[in-house]
């Protein structure tokens, strides 16, 4: 009974806000509203500390005040210089930009394939994919490393280049299954009613697929993103010099050099954050309900 | 939907459908070869790579003595494997409905107990005790971590879905930390927990009268911290008592930096839990709440008998998703790690992290993330089996 499909979870939820009650309050109330708000205040207390922090003289990081005497805007600049974060955020923004076209293309093709056309081997494809979210990233990064390097296959080394930083996540099997789960739903008419039309299945996907499925694709959009801006370990590897070095590793490399730095290393901390923060707030409602409905 | 299996009257003609499959498999060929390519091949290469002397370069095939090396004995490691899988097995009897199955439930833990300390004591002295140890940090970690997670978010959860104001505002702000990148956060929390008196945990504890703690910095274990001198005391009396057991090193549990990580992992996906959790609420129907509320019960009643019963499937994706996660822990722990901590926070992806990449020996890291892929399958496969029963 509680195992609800993907599709009705989704319809349920719809339905849910539809039907809000009005707010009563009741005495309980206010006691779950100050449970809730030491949780946020504990979620929230490393922002704050962070931004309170990259806002302070070298010698306030040193005597620990809470708060900055007067904000330190300068600090910002100097970590921004010293860090090298204006070609960081540069090269993140195109790499991010890149994979999430990448996992978009390879991900609406195979999803689509895996929902509406028809081959031998298909259900077997789709689940050995599948299969690859049980591998360990730390089993995978060593071969990796060695075919990029052209160790495996005699190619020209992808050290410092941008396929190494791209090429390698371009697919992403949860993608794929995320939109073969919506386009599975699409009625089939729709499908029977274009090819009368003359159309083929590559029409048919982009002229009327596509525009409906707006929300999963915008789901698989933001998750790529959070992964993409995430990545440590393979940027890491593959970038030995500043070329391509994105974001998360700049930031790394920064903590290296500055040391003891407290205020600087924060305010790096914040420049790393604030693009995806800022992607957050715009999307919030999008973006968690659809992790909600694509992950449960 | 009726299956009418392939008796549509107008089937289009031969030569069309594998017209049908060349676009198939034209529109799954990016996608395949990109999984192919990075995400299966590299195990069967990893496989194949640990089987040689390889620094750097692929140098003399050596069969299996790496193994033979991480393991020190590699009956000894499959022993530990069969007595952890036999858990499953256990499991089953346990809660079988035949009689005198929970005699033979209970043979059987004994055996796989016994099987799993035998098997670990036959590695752990001849074998690479780094490693060995990396896998019992990794699964304090792990299970140190995931439970509170769990814990906590269910109740935000169902806090946050009583009918009150402000609902989406709390989701947002639990949300946070999991979208938050990772090294950045951990940089923050490095700066938290550092060992100096004025950090912020140090204040902290000092409000409440606690001495400042090393917190990233301590490689103790957190009891030995607590209660050092009972532990001191015991260790004594087992020496006059003739064994030669000490309670020391990983038997007192993780160390005080290890607990900060479980800290960091617990402030991270407490809100991806929280999100997950409100879905599957939403699916509770309402009609269940109304009918205990006519029956007169109780907030902390109905969270036990329909929120948390019919949340299981829930529940149990978000403990196998948090497992997988958690066994594979690598920037916030490479991020962390400070010298002075020693190798209290190598769980097993830093350990391979580090023969790779310090110690240049490529097939031994490759050996050791094939067993360590090899451990979380089997603890994937026992929580599977274990928690699904449950829910059933």
């Amino acid at each position: 009974m509680a195992r609800a499909s993907l599709p009705t979870t989704t319809q349920r939820q719809t339905q849910r806000t539809s039907v809000r009650e009005p707010y009563e309050f009741k005495w309980i109330h206010l006691l779950i509203y100050f449970v809730l708000a030491v949780g946020a205040f504990v979620s929230v207390i490393p922002f704050l500390y962070m931004l309170s922090t990259s806002l302070m003289t070298l010698g306030e990081t040193i005597n620990r005040q809470a708060l900055p005497k007067t904000p330190q805007w300068a600090n910002y600049l100097e970590a921004w210089r010293e860090g090298q974060f204006s070609r960081y955020l540069l090269n993140t923004v195109i790499i991010t930009t890149l994979t999430i076209l990448g996992v978009l293309v390879s991900s609406v093709l195979a999803g689509y394939a895996f929902a509406n056309i028809s081959f031998p081997g298909r259900d077997t494809i789709f689940m050995i994919l599948l299969a690859t979210l049980m591998i360990p990233g730390t089993v995978t990064f060593i071969p990796n490393l060695l075919m990029i390097r052209g160790d495996i296959i005699p190619w020209e080394s992808w050290l410092n280049s941008l396929p190494a930083l791209t090429v390698p996540f371009m697919a992403k099997a949860f993608a794929i299954f995320l939109l073969r789960q919506f386009f599975r739903n699409i009625p089939k008419e729709l499908w029977d009613a274009a090819r009368i039309d003359g159309a083929g299945h590559l029409r048919f996907l982009l002229v009327v697929v596509v525009p409906l499925s707006k929300a999963p694709i915008l789901t698989v959009i933001l998750l790529t993103f959070i992964d993409s801006w995430n990545e440590f370990v393979w940027p890491l590897l593959v970038t030995t010099t500043a070329t391509w070095r994105p974001l998360g590793v700049g930031l790394w490399t920064f903590v290296n050099e500055a040391g003891p730095q407290t205020h600087l290393l924060m305010a790096g901390a914040v420049i790393t954050i604030i693009p995806v923060l800022v992607i957050y707030f715009l999307t919030q409602k999008h973006f968690t309900e659809g992790i909600a409905s694509s992950r449960s | 939907m009726a299956v009418t299996s392939g008796a549509t009257p107008q089937q289009p003609a031969k030569r069309s459908f594998n017209r049908e499959w060349l676009i198939g498999y034209l529109f799954i060929f990016p996608a395949v070869v990109i999984i192919f390519l990075f995400g299966f091949f590299p195990i069967g290469y990893a496989l194949y790579m640990s089987l040689f002397r390889w620094r750097v370069r692929q140098g003399s095939f050596i069969g299996f003595s790496h193994y033979q090396d991480v393991l020190g004995s590699v009956w000894g490691g499959l022993l530990f494997l069969a007595g952890l899988l036999s858990f499953i097995l256990v499991h089953r009897l346990w809660t079988s409905s035949r009689k005198n199955c929970r005699v033979g439930a209970v043979a059987l833990l004994t055996a796989s107990l016994s099987g799993l300390i035998i098997g670990w004591n036959a590695m752990i002295g001849t074998g690479d005790g780094d490693f060995l140890a990396s896998l019992v940090r990794t699964l304090f970690y792990a299970f140190l971590s995931i439970p509170v997670q769990i814990a906590l978010s269910l109740i935000i959860a169902y806090l946050l879905y009583h009918n009150i104001r402000g609902r989406e505002f709390f989701r947002m702000i639990f949300f946070l930390p999991y979208i938050t990148p990772v090294v950045a956060s951990a940089i923050v929390f490095r700066s938290i927990f550092s060992q100096r008196e004025e950090a912020l945990a140090n204040q902290v504890l000092g409000w409440f009268g606690i001495a400042p703690q090393r917190w990233l910095f301590e490689p103790k274990p957190v009891l030995e911290l607590l209660f050092g001198g009972q532990i001191t005391a015991l260790n004594t009396w087992l020496t006059n008592s003739g064994t030669n057991f000490q309670l020391e090193g990983l038997w007192l549990g993780p160390s005080l930096s290890l607990v900060v990580l479980i800290i960091y992992g617990i402030w991270t996906f407490t809100g991806y839990n929280v999100v997950i959790f409100l879905a599957g609420l939403g699916n509770i129907p309402r009609q269940l709440y109304e009918a205990a509320d006519l029956d007169g019960a109780n907030g902390v009643q109905k969270f036990w008998t329909i929120t948390v019963p019919l949340l299981s499937p829930v529940t149990f994706y978000l403990t196998l998703l948090g497992f997988i996660g958690a066994l594979q822990a690598f920037t916030q722990l490479y991020v962390m790690r400070q010298p002075s901590a020693r190798d209290s926070l190598d769980t097993s992806s830093l350990v391979i992290f580090d023969t790779f990449y310090q110690s240049n020996n490529f097939s031994l890291a490759a050996a050791q993330s094939i067993l360590l892929f090899i451990f979380i399958l089997a603890i994937t496969l026992i929580q599977n089996r274990v928690l699904k029963g449950q829910e059933e």
